[in-house]
């Protein structure tokens, strides 16, 4: 009895301890859950269902309206349009970042230093301050709605942190390695392509997340450097319900904001900590 | 400065002990600039040409995108004598602080809360990470329908209470308002990564040892995290700070800088002289004090960045 009794002590501390931490969960969960689980009722409604008021927050009858809905040209057209912005900036900004990172790890220099310095202080500049110029530029030749720009924007976008995350993961090879294929005859090409390449594979894939993620879910470029319905991404299609909206489009709406978080939420889902190391690389934090 | 030949680097690599090659490695080498070719092309292209290019239209007349002839720094008296400025400067600092001072502790408390958290873990960071998983697009136009006057749950709740439906983007200041709550709902948990990344490098044996003295949560709050954090807080203000004097999209879908002017900062600014009233040459200089805003930041971001990583 004697033993049970502290033992027991401790573990009634310890909940009570949790006390204060569980408040603060349910109280944030107060606060993120409600428009999330409103967008979700909303996009199961009927039309009418969606306009009744005081709303109903579990839809009477379950309606796929707005799911059926989805299925236009259109709507394929954002899709398809996010994927390969998403996919083209993936491939090019890997293409041209990995030997950039390589070459800023291993090869030193002044003024190296600078050059990277200056990509970093440059992909910090604000978008819609390069967007204007952009836009006025391209809007008085045939560069306007043109997928490759749209794809080199975005990957210039994401280039600096890119850059900074893949050098984190080259500079944790031993460098030995590189030394020794040297003496085996390596060129420095075949160094990148046969030695790092394979290594920092973990690093691609957190890359590649991060630049789908942002392609997904990026709003303004689409919106300022792309005029016309068919070159749209995503999250225009989600924006137009509301800007030029008429009638009952609110179960639409819902419908593909869930839809169009589905891709977003699965990768979070699967590949949790590639996902947040890939997220936390960027901003000031090396 | 020659090109590097296999040979040539296998006598080298061969000949000298691992402490010459450090300097073999650092030697000049024109080869290696071939490697950030592209990259540098590309930024001059995205960043550096357009950046030339608005101080250009800025320094001329400009109307509906086609440039005039040279105006001097006409555009910056007109930007600067504009009575609208000082509000816009006003409704920047507003929003930029307003959403920090949610943020910034949000994000600290969350990260805390999940780093002490011993049973389900990823359910609670998941949940703290929902609002930031999605884009911004999505989170101010959910917050408009959940917000809508007329049918939404939010309206249904102030109603029964007797207070009238919700319309909260229609009077200036609470549009205001709500525009910057949910810019801080959507980026605490950025702040919350920074901080979880930098809680987790705490030597457990500190708090241990505090343990041992009798300290409590509060005691190890101030003389162990803050402290410990003094250095992640600061480039986190930073992160922050420069997310929101660079928002756009939040403001856009929701209230496109109205009513009246009040929820217009300086970035939204440039976006509706552009768009809205087709003043390029206008737009570029508002953009051209955003970018000194913008570089003040910077420099802040990487003294301190080097002081960290050193």
């Amino acid at each position: 009895m004697s033993t049970t009794t502290p033992r027991r002590q401790r573990r009634i501390g310890n909940l009570l301890r949790a006390v204060p931490a569980w408040t603060y969960i349910i109280l944030s969960a107060a606060v993120v859950l409600p428009p999330v689980a409103w967008i979700v009722s909303t996009s199961l409604k009927t039309a009418s269902g969606t306009l009744e008021f005081p709303p109903r927050w579990i839809p009477a009858p379950f309606s796929s309206e707005g799911y059926v809905g989805l299925l236009t040209s259109t709507n394929f057209r954002f899709f398809a349009n996010s994927l390969i912005y998403a996919g083209g900036s993936i491939v090019l900004a890997l293409v041209i970042c990995i030997p950039a990172a390589y070459v800023a790890t291993r090869y030193r220099s002044r003024r190296m230093e600078t050059l990277m310095t200056g990509i970093l202080v440059l992909s910090m500049v604000p978008a819609i301050v390069v967007f204007i110029a952009l836009y006025s530029m391209f809007v008085k030749t045939a560069l306007i709605n043109t997928y490759p720009m749209m794809i080199v924007v975005y990957t210039a976008i994401i280039c600096g942190q890119t850059i900074l995350f893949l050098r984190n993961f080259i500079e944790n090879i031993p460098v030995e390695i590189e030394e020794a294929a040297a003496i085996d005859g390596c060129s420095r090409m075949q160094i990148l392509w046969r030695i790092i390449l394979p290594l920092i594979r973990p690093g691609i894939a957190a890359v590649a997340i991060f630049i789908f993620v942002f392609v997904w879910n990026d709003f303004l470029v689409g919106t300022v450097l792309a005029t016309t319905e068919d070159m749209k991404t995503v999250q225009n299609g989600i924006v137009r319900y509301i800007t030029t909206g008429f009638g009952s489009f609110w179960g639409l709406f819902a419908a593909f904001i869930v839809v169009a978080f589905v891709p977003v939420l699965a990768i979070f889902l699967a590949f949790q900590r590639w996902f947040v190391a890939g997220m936390t690389s960027g901003g000031v934090k090396g | 400065m020659s090109t590097e030949s296999p040979t040539r680097s296998q006598r080298n690599a061969v000949a000298s002990p691992s402490s010459t090659q450090v300097s073999r490695r650092a030697r000049r080498d024109r080869m290696v600039w071939l490697y950030v070719l592209p990259v540098s092309a590309v930024f001059l292209f995205v960043f550096v040409g357009p950046l030339i290019y608005t101080a250009w239209t800025a320094l001329h007349e400009t109307s509906y995108y086609q440039i005039g002839k040279f105006s001097g720094l006409n555009s910056f008296v007109r930007l600067f004598s504009d009575s609208d400025l000082p509000s816009r400067i006003w409704t920047t600092l507003v929003f930029s602080l307003g959403a920090l001072v949610i943020a910034l502790p949000a994000g600290l408390l969350s990260a805390i809360v999940l780093n002490n958290l011993h049973r389900f873990t990823r359910s609670v960071r998941s949940l703290f990470l929902l609002p930031w998983l999605m884009s911004q697009a999505t989170a101010g136009t959910i917050w408009l329908w959940f917000l809508n006057p007329n049918y939404g749950p939010a309206s249904a709740i102030t109603k029964s209470l007797g207070f009238g439906p919700t319309d909260v983007f229609s009077s200036p200041a609470s549009a205001l308002v709500a525009v910057t709550l949910m810019t801080a709902w959507w980026s605490y948990p950025q702040a919350m990564l920074l901080f979880l990344g930098a809680l987790q490098t705490i030597p457990e044996e500190l708090r241990e040892s505090l343990k041992m003295d009798g300290g409590g949560i509060w005691h190890q709050f101030v003389n162990i995290t803050l402290p410990y954090l003094r250095n992640t807080i600061v480039s986190v203000v930073v992160v922050l700070l420069m997310l929101y004097v660079q928002m756009v999209t939040i403001i856009l879908v929701t209230t496109r800088g109205g009513p009246i002017g009040s929820t217009e900062t300086l970035s939204m600014r440039v976006y509706n002289q552009m768009f809205d009233k087709f003043d390029l040459s206008g737009a570029s200089a508002t953009a051209i004090l955003l970018f000194a805003v913008n570089i003040a930041l910077t420099l802040v971001a990487i003294r301190f960045r080097r002081k960290e990583s050193l």
